[in-house]
C-alpha cells in the first residue's frame, strides 16, 4: 500500500475545533503510521519547499510555515496521495471555496498561503518528504512488510 | 307621544352633558402604546455564523453546548451578554470576539472564543490555583488589561480595537496600546521570540503611543490584518508591524517587522483617514476621497495592467476607482475590495461573488450595485448606503434605515440569512434593531445595534 505525508499548518494547529475535524477524518480514511509535531524551521523549509525556490511565494510560505509548530503524519491507504489530495482540495483557497466548498481547505483554509494542510504529490516526493521530517522512520521497513503480506 | 316617535326612529337623545362625560370616558380607555423595553443599554449586539469556537458567545455553559444540535448560527441571535451589559465597540477575528464594555467595576474589555494563542488574556478554569487554562471560551470573559496605578476606569475604556487571525490590539482613551496574542510575526509590536510558546501565556504587551507616533500625534484607529498590524493617527499617518511576506505592512520590503514603523510612499504626504483590511490586501481613503492600496493583489484588486505586481509592498495611489467619484468608505477582503462613494454607491471587483448574479466573478473594474438592492423604492427613495464592510469571505453594507445587506460566500453561515447557501446579490440579514457597526470574522460575524424605540 502506498505511503504519503500530511502536514497540518500552524493556523490550523490553534483551531482545536479544525484540528478535531481533520483528525476524524483522517482516522477514518488512512492508517496512520507515524506522527508527531514538528516546527518547520527556515532551515526544513528550505529543504522541504527546494522545488518552489525563486518563485514569488516561496518567502511567503517559509515565513509562514515557521510561524508555529505544524503537526506531520505519515498515512497509509489504497492509493493515498490522491484521496488525501482529494480530500485537501485544490491549492488555492479563494477559489477552492466556490468549487469545491467541502474539502479541507474550503473550510479551514484563510487565504492562498494560510490553506490548512499540506500533501504529498506523488511517490518520489512523499518519500523525499517524509525523509526530511521523520528521518528516524525506516521507509524499507515499510515497503518490507507491505511485500510480507502480499 | 313625541318620546315614542324618537326611539322609533332609532335616534338617541343626549344632553350636552352627557355626551361629554361619554367622550371623556372613552379617552381614558384608549390604550396608549408603550413598548416594552427590556433592557436600557444604548447598544444591543446580535451574533451569527460558526459557534463551535465560542466566538458567538452564546453558550452558558459546557455540558448544554454540547446537547446542541448545530455546529452554525444562521439567524443573527441576540448575545445575552449584552442585556446585562453596555457594549460600545465590537471586534472579529478568527474564531474569536472581543467587546468594549462599561461597567461599574472597572472592567473595559470582554473577549469569548478561541484562545489558544492567548489572544484574549490568561484564562483559567475554575480558580486562579488551577493550572490549566482555558483554549476556549465559550461565554464574554473579561480581559484584564494591566493597569498604572494612576490610571482610572474612564483612561481604561477602549477607543479603538482590531483582531487577526490570532492577536487582539486595543487603544484606550488614555492613549496607551495593548496587545495580546500571537507574535510570530512581530504582529503585537513587540520583537519575535523564537519558539515562544502564546498558548497559556499571561504576557500583553503595553506600548505608549508617543512611543508609536510622538507626543504631538495620537493614535485614534487600530486595524489588523490577518497576521499584520496598522495605526492611523490624528494627523493621518500611518504606522504597521507584522506579516509583510506580501508587502502588507507597506514599509517596501517583504520583511516580518516586530517594530511599529511610519509607512510612506505615495501616502506619506497625504491625511489618511481611513485604513482597512481583513486579511493580506490593504485599502487607505485621504481626506479628498482617493484610494490607496498595498499588499496582495494576487486577484488583479489593486493593480490591473498587463504586468501587474501581484505583491506591492510600498502604498500606491489606485488607478482602478479613479473616476468613480469621490470616495468615502473602502473595504478589502481576501480576494476582492470595495468603495462607497459619495452619492451612496456601492463598488466592488476582484475574486468572488461581487454580488451582480449567479456567478462567482473576476473582474479588475470597480461596478457598482443598484441602489434598489440596499432598500431604496419609491416609498423610500431616499435610502442610500452609509458604511461598508467586509471579511476575507463575505461583503456587507448597512443603509441609512440601519438595515444590513449581506452577500458573498456564506462560510459556515456567517452571512446570517437563515440558509446555508452563498449569496449572489446583497440581501436584507434579519436583525431587530438599527445596525450602527458590523465586525466581519473569518467564520462569524457580529452586529452592534442600537434598539428601535
Amino acid at each position: 500500500m502506498e505511503i504519503t505525508l500530511a502536514l497540518i499548518k500552524p493556523h490550523v494547529l490553534r483551531n482545536t475545533y479544525a484540528m478535531q475535524q481533520i483528525r476524524a477524518l483522517i482516522a477514518q480514511n488512512f492508517t496512520v503510521l507515524d506522527q508527531k509535531e514538528v516546527h518547520i524551521t527556515k532551515e526544513l523549509s528550505a529543504k522541504f519547499y527546494a522545488e518552489h525556490r525563486g518563485k514569488f511565494f516561496y518567502h511567503r510560505l517559509t515565513s509562514f510555515m515557521n510561524s508555529g509548530p505544524c503537526y506531520a503524519l505519515i498515512l497509509q491507504s489504497e492509493a493515498c496521495i490522491k484521496k488525501w489530495r482529494g480530500l485537501l482540495g485544490p491549492t488555492k483557497v479563494f477559489r477552492a471555496v466556490y468549487s469545491d466548498p467541502d474539502c479541507i481547505r474550503a473550510l479551514y483554509g484563510l487565504s492562498d498561503t494560510r490553506n490548512a494542510c499540506h500533501g504529498s504529490d506523488s511517490e518520489e516526493s512523499a518519500m523525499r518528504e517524509i525523509g526530511i521530517l521523520f528521518p528516524e522512520f525506516k521507509l524499507d521497513a515499510v515497503s518490507r512488510e507491505v511485500k510480507k503480506k502480499t | 307621544m313625541l318620546k315614542s316617535a324618537r326611539i322609533g326612529l332609532g335616534i338617541r337623545w343626549y344632553t350636552a352633558k352627557a355626551k361629554r362625560s361619554v367622550l371623556a370616558q372613552d379617552q381614558s380607555k384608549v390604550k396608549e402604546y408603550t413598548p416594552k423595553v427590556t433592557d436600557n443599554h444604548e447598544h444591543r449586539v446580535y451574533v451569527w455564523g460558526f459557534q463551535e469556537t465560542g466566538a458567538l458567545g452564546l453558550q452558558t455553559s459546557v455540558k448544554k453546548a454540547k446537547e446542541r444540535y448545530t455546529e452554525m448560527v444562521h439567524h443573527p441571535t441576540r448575545l445575552q451578554f449584552s442585556n446585562n451589559n453596555e457594549i460600545t465597540d465590537v471586534t472579529a477575528g478568527y474564531g474569536f470576539t472581543a467587546y468594549a464594555v462599561q461597567r461599574d467595576d472597572g472592567e473595559t474589555l470582554f473577549g469569548s472564543g478561541l484562545n489558544t494563542d492567548s489572544q484574549l488574556g490568561f484564562q483559567v478554569k475554575g480558580n486562579a490555583k488551577d493550572p490549566s487554562n482555558l483554549d476556549v471560551i465559550i461565554y464574554p470573559t473579561a480581559i484584564k488589561l494591566p493597569r498604572r496605578q494612576e490610571e482610572t476606569d474612564e483612561d481604561m475604556q477602549v477607543k479603538s480595537m482590531s483582531a487577526g487571525r490570532a492577536h487582539l490590539v486595543v487603544v484606550t482613551k488614555n492613549g496607551t496600546v495593548f496587545t495580546l496574542g500571537n507574535n510570530s510575526y512581530g504582529q503585537c509590536g513587540r520583537s519575535i521570540i523564537e519558539d515562544e510558546r502564546y498558548s497559556g501565556s499571561a504576557l500583553i504587551h503595553r506600548i505608549p503611543q508617543e512611543d508609536i507616533c510622538g507626543k504631538e500625534d495620537e493614535i485614534t484607529h487600530v486595524e489588523c490584518g490577518q497576521d499584520h498590524t496598522m495605526f492611523l493617527t490624528k494627523n493621518g499617518r500611518i504606522y504597521t508591524c507584522g506579516w509583510g511576506a506580501d508587502g502588507q505592512t507597506g514599509q517596501g520590503n517583504y520583511h516580518t517587522a516586530g517594530q511599529i514603523t511610519l509607512i510612506g510612499g505615495d501616502i506619506a504626504k497625504e491625511k489618511i483617514v481611513r485604513v482597512t483590511c481583513s486579511s493580506d490586501c490593504v485599502l487607505a481613503l485621504n481626506e479628498a476621497g482617493d484610494v490607496f492600496g498595498w499588499g496582495n493583489s494576487e486577484y488583479g484588486q489593486l493593480d490591473d495592467s498587463e504586468h501587474a505586481e501581484t505583491q506591492i509592498n510600498t502604498p500606491r495611489a489606485l488607478k482602478l476607482t479613479k473616476g468613480i467619484g469621490r470616495i468615502k468608505d473602502v473595504a478589502a477582503g481576501g480576494s476582492f475590495c470595495m468603495a462607497l462613494t459619495d452619492e451612496g454607491l456601492v463598488y466592488t471587483w476582484g475574486f468572488g461573488i461581487l454580488g451582480f448574479g449567479p456567478f462567482v466573478e473576476q473582474t479588475s473594474r470597480p461596478q457598482h450595485l443598484l441602489p434598489p438592492l440596499f432598500g431604496r423604492n419609491d416609498f423610500s427613495n431616499a435610502t442610500t448606503v452609509v458604511s461598508i464592510g467586509c471579511g476575507v469571505f463575505h461583503m456587507g453594507a448597512v443603509n441609512s434605515d440601519g438595515d444590513l445587506f449581506m452577500w458573498g460566500k456564506n462560510r459556515f453561515g456567517h452571512l446570517g440569512l437563515g440558509h446555508k447557501k452563498d449569496q449572489f446579490f446583497p440581501f436584507k440579514a434579519a436583525i431587530n434593531g438599527k445596525v450602527s457597526k458590523v465586525a466581519f470574522g473569518v467564520d462569524h460575524t457580529i452586529a452592534l445595534c442600537k434598539p428601535y424605540f
